[in-house]
């Protein structure tokens, strides 16, 4: 699909404009071409109705001719708007392809490159840069044919209409052409100067706000202030200069161009006097020698926006100009399924500045082996597993992989032989089975459902998830997520069935983890609008919130007196979340115990100044209603932040019952009350199993209750159904809403799916706890014994006694290698690093 | 409770307020500015023990720091099947401020022995807020080391003086 050609970073900035818009401007053009014909027919229509309509009082002509005149008014107005929306749609196109090719590009510059870029240049370079660049595409034929066709036909029309007189007219403009660019050069000057100045300036605040501290103890305003006062100074010339030249080359321009109609008069006046030029003629040069003169103004502006899109777009294009380490595809061949053996010799590997990270290693590896790397941090074991995987470009001696040289290989190689897991492995945002599938699909080339086939089935993922250990939090995910009205009807038979036998065979024994749904006592795990409706509003009558806004519902809190104590419950919540929450990062993790969510922070920290600000009258009635929302969403057991009165308790138990005998009068269906042989779609599908809700998030409390659930599951068949719901958990951005070592295991999973022959893991259990660590570690040592190449840095040492070998590096070099008894009683490097002792 | 004044109702029940009140008397955070202390107050969470329930085991890097809040706890070294109880951990003591700050497999587990409630902040949320606020950690490192020497030190003169072998092992404070 890609056509060879120099690479993004090379090509110039008119080559955007006509590849893939070859048609589209050639259309454009061609349309172009119509207006500006269509464009001279009004001033000839205006000569001949002066001279043939009026002078000879025709009024047939004068419709006639007026007709016409209209007719090319509205036709050239259209075709102008087709004109734009041409060029809009070739500047956005441009722009698009520039985007996903630049983005292309930078993710295949080697990672030495990504160590010393910040993210925000590449941000920056992406969405605001080549937008400048794409703009100018759009307009690059456009504009200057646009222009300098109807300057032509102007000029022609006025040498028509009268020779002499057109070409004074039009003398003035070579001139001008000569005059501008000098102009504009002084003008670049200054404006550079102006960016650099400005950015000193910059630079200038921004040392003295991080130094305020020193310059208020020194009292040292003066001096601060002169420097400062230096700059702006000398930013303040440079902008006189520059904005003088500016508007220089618009008034000499202004100032030429409002010569001709001087010379016309002159000249046309005296013509006309002599008889020699009809009146009408001379109206008509006049208006079309005006028409000259925005055209004129649309080329100057052209060409200064040529110039500055072209420095940004070279600019940024250079910034990346570095070449990928390794072709991306294999030539003429499909890759290679390689067999796992690693022979590595004399392997060094040099970064800036002659450092040498890695130096002179040598060992091999028969298919199926496994070799543990060891060694201080620092020593160079993450770098040597990345030389092999490709993701450093080893700088000296060998690695074979099956036979071939590695540095030879095409990424797609790599990628069919090789899994890698990193020290800090990254997870996308998605669901968790996008993430889990990452690595087969990349293999499949991403090409995402089209072969659903070649990927894992559910089976061989579950059999993954348990191996990784991950499988009982994915089932968690799946326990945690919503099911929907009139959609699983079977499930949801089936889970009401669990929850009969859930509660018969766990119901005492869980009393102190559980609190169950209970009709006649407070539910401190449920928040308050849930202990009022002890239900759920229906979507057909009150969904989405409209019970809790609707008036009904704010007239029952004022008759059962809830309305004042909730409103003060909001009022408090919304200050205490924002007092400690308000300057932290929208993070999932801060907002766990807090009513407010992350994407409401803003609004509520906007509402909790306007309280500040005003007497409790005065707050809008849209206020009040966020804060009564807050404190109805307040649940005791797990916002601790605010306090909960016995009062307030009673009076909303005391609401339930008549809150459900009320609204059953006024619409028996608005609402769905929780009831043992119901489904409850507004809580989660283990709620729903447990008929409550969990007390406690510690650890081994939870451990316990996914026990006994997953118990039932077995014996009712609905393990895997619930599973897969949870495959679709959406992990959040960078996978912000998995812990550290679900991140791990995820990462391990994804790998171990694709099963390459060779399998590279850095570190990769170092944020498990010991249980998890020890059954990968088991699945290394039985699983993978024979069917990959294993090559694993370890971070402990007590997991790598059954590893066919051990290796141990110290700074850069393997100072041992050999079975972990050999080493051991061989008292050296490792033997230190195990003991301690010298 | 010391509450920044303005506050009408203060409350009694209130979870995050002892908290508070909890943490900035914790030698670990004491050096903090209050709106930080505020927020670790508010990241923490309470746990119930059961007596003989464990806190974590030898060889764990769970990442959890305890305050306890009430109720007793050892501190027990597993050497071949055999169990030595170290010392005692008692009410209002705080322990594991070090493995907030990076991995740190246990070379003790830590059992209950009555009925126990802690206040437990986790290495996660610890570096989530340290990330936000980068300026903790000089501080952090501070009272680490302060920590490390006033141990050696009392060590050294409780104990060390009088016994040989303890004294060839001494230099904690020296890595
Ligand atoms: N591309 C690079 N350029 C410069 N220094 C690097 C590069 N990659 C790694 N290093 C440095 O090399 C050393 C070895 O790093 P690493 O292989 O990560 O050690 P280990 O995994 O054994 O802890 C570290 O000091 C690291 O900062
Ligand atoms: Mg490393």
């Amino acid at each position: 699909m890609e056509k060879a050609g120099p690479p993004v970073t090379k090509r110039s900035l008119y080559s955007w404009v006509f590849s893939d818009n070859y048609k589209l401007q050639i259309l454009l053009v061609i349309i172009i071409i119509i207006t500006v014909l269509i464009r001279v027919l009004p001033l000839e229509m205006q000569k001949r109705i002066v001279n043939e309509a009026i002078n000879l009082r025709k009024i047939d002509l004068l419709f006639f001719y007026c007709g016409l005149y209209l007719a090319a008014v509205v036709v050239a107005g259209g075709l102008k708007y087709l004109i734009n929306a041409l060029q809009t749609l070739i500047g956005q196109r441009v722009s698009a392809r520039m985007r996903k090719e630049l983005y292309g590009h930078i993710l295949t510059l080697p990672l030495g490159f990504f160590r010393k870029t910040q993210p925000g240049m590449v941000v920056s370079s992406l969405i605001t840069e080549l937008a400048a660049a794409g703009d100018f595409a759009g307009n690059a034929v456009a504009v200057p044919v646009t222009s300098i066709l109807t300057l032509i036909a102007f000029a022609g029309y006025l040498v028509w209409l009268n020779p002499i007189l057109g070409f004074v007219s039009l003398s003035i403009y070579p001139v001008v052409l000569f005059l501008l660019p000098l102009l504009q050069k002084r003008a670049n000057t200054a404006n550079k100067k102006r960016v650099d100045t400005t950015r000193d300036l910059a630079s200038k605040i921004a040392e003295s706000i991080t130094g305020i501290h020193e310059i208020q103890s020194n009292g040292a305003f003066g001096i601060e202030n002169r420097k400062y006062g230096d700059l702006v100074d000398k930013l303040m010339k440079i902008r006189i200069v520059w904005n003088l030249y500016r508007y220089g080359i618009k008034t000499s321009n202004n100032f030429f161009s409002s010569l001709s109609p001087f010379l016309i008069f002159i000249l046309g006046g005296y013509l006309a006097i002599n008889g020699r030029l009809e009146l009408g003629a001379l109206v008509a040069f006049l208006s079309a020698q005006e028409k000259l003169y925005d055209p004129w103004k649309e080329l100057i502006e052209f060409y200064q926006a040529y110039q500055d899109s072209s420095v940004g777009y070279y600019r940024t294009m250079e910034y990346f100009d570095f070449e990928p380490e390794y072709a991306l595809e294999p030539e003429d061949r499909e890759p290679y399924q390689l067999e796992g053996s690693i022979e590595v010799k004399d392997l060094s590997f040099t970064v800036e500045g002659g450092i040498r990270l890695l130096d002179g290693i040598t060992f091999s590896m028969k298919p199926g082996e496994n070799l543990a790397l060891v060694g201080f941090s620092g020593s160079g074991k993450s770098t040597l597993a990345q030389c092999l995987n490709q993701l450093y470009k080893y700088t000296g001696g060998h690695v074979w992989i099956g036979g071939k040289e590695v540095s030879e290989l095409s990424k797609r190689d790599i990628v069919y032989n090789t899994g890698f897991v990193a020290q800090a492995p990254f997870i996308f945002s998605g669901t968790f089975e996008e993430n889990l599938l990452y690595s087969c699909m990349a293999r499949n080339r991403g090409s995402g459902t089209a072969d659903r086939e070649s990927l894992p089935t559910l089976d061989e993922m579950i059999e993954i998830l348990q191996q990784t250990g991950i499988f009982v939090d994915v089932l968690r995910f799946g326990l945690n997520a919503f099911l929907v009205p009139d959609q699983d009807e079977e499930l949801v038979y089936r889970i009401v069935r669990v929850r009969e036998k859930f509660q018969r065979n766990f119901g005492e024994a869980l009393a102190d983890s559980v609190e169950f749904f209970d009709e006649n006592k407070y539910l401190y795990y449920s928040n308050i609008f849930e202990n009022i409706t002890f239900g759920t509003p229906k979507r057909e009558v009150f969904g989405e919130g409209k019970l809790l806004r609707s008036k009904y519902f704010r007239q029952f809190l004022e008759d059962v007196d809830l309305y004042k104590p909730l409103f003060d419950l909001g009022d408090e919540l919304a200050k205490t979340v924002v007092d400690i929450l308000g300057d932290l990062p929208p993070d999932e993790i801060f907002f766990e115990q807090s009513p407010i969510r992350p994407d409401e922070l803003d609004g509520y920290k906007a509402l909790v100044d306007r309280l500040r600000k005003r007497k409790h009258q005065e707050i809008s009635s849209e206020d009040k209603e966020k804060l009564l929302a807050l404190a109805l969403r307040f649940t005791p057991g797990r916002h601790k932040i605010a306090p909960f009165s016995e009062m307030l308790e009673n009076l909303i138990l005391e609401s339930r019952a008549l809150f459900r005998e009320k609204i059953s009068d006024f619409d028996p269906e608005a609402v769905s009350f929780f009831r043992k042989s119901d489904y409850i779609y507004s809580q989660t599908l283990m709620n729903n199993i447990l008929f409550g809700k969990t007390k406690t998030g510690a650890p081994h409390a939870l451990e316990e209750i996914d026990r006994n659930i997953v118990q039932v599951l077995v014996e009712e068949d609905l393990l895997e159904t619930v599973v897969k719901t949870g495959m679709q958990y959406q992990v959040g951005s960078k996978g912000d809403k998995l812990s550290g070592g679900q991140r791990q295991k995820l990462a391990i999973a994804r790998t171990f799916l694709k099963a390459p022959p060779v399998l590279i893991l850095d570190e990769a259990t170092s944020a498990l706890d010991n249980k998890s660590q020890a059954r990968i570690q088991s699945v290394i040592e039985t699983r993978w014994k024979g069917r990959a190449t294993v090559i694993a840095v370890a971070h402990r040492l007590d997991t790598i006694k059954n590893f066919h070998r051990v290796a141990v590096l110290k700074a850069g070099k393997i100072v041992e290698i050999g079975p972990y008894d050999e080493l051991m009683a061989g008292k050296g490097m490792l033997y230190e690093l195990a003991t301690g002792k010298r | 409770m010391s509450l920044p004044p303005g506050k009408d109702n203060v409350c009694v029940s209130c979870e995050f307020e002892q908290n508070l009140g909890i943490i900035r008397e914790i030698y670990f955070f004491s050096t903090m500015p209050l709106e930080i202390v505020k927020v670790l107050a508010y990241l923490c969470a309470r746990e119930d023990f059961k007596a003989g329930d464990y806190l974590f085991q030898q060889g764990d890097d769970d990442g959890r720091a305890f305050y306890f809040v009430s109720g007793r706890a050892g501190l027990v070294c597993s050497e071949e099947d055999t169990d030595h109880v170290v010392r005692h951990v008692e009410e209002g003591e705080f322990l594991g401020g070090l493995s907030l700050l990076g991995n740190m497999p246990r070379l003790f587990s830590l059992k209950t022995l009555t009925d126990t409630t802690c206040l437990i902040l986790t290495r996660e949320k610890f570096k989530k807020a340290a990330e936000r606020y980068p300026e903790i950690m000089p501080k952090i490192i501070q009272s680490v080391i302060k920590g490390i020497r006033d141990w050696e030190r009392k060590f050294f003169l409780s104990h060390a003086m009088g016994c040989n072998d303890c004294r060839r092992n001494l230099g904690v404070s020296l890595i």
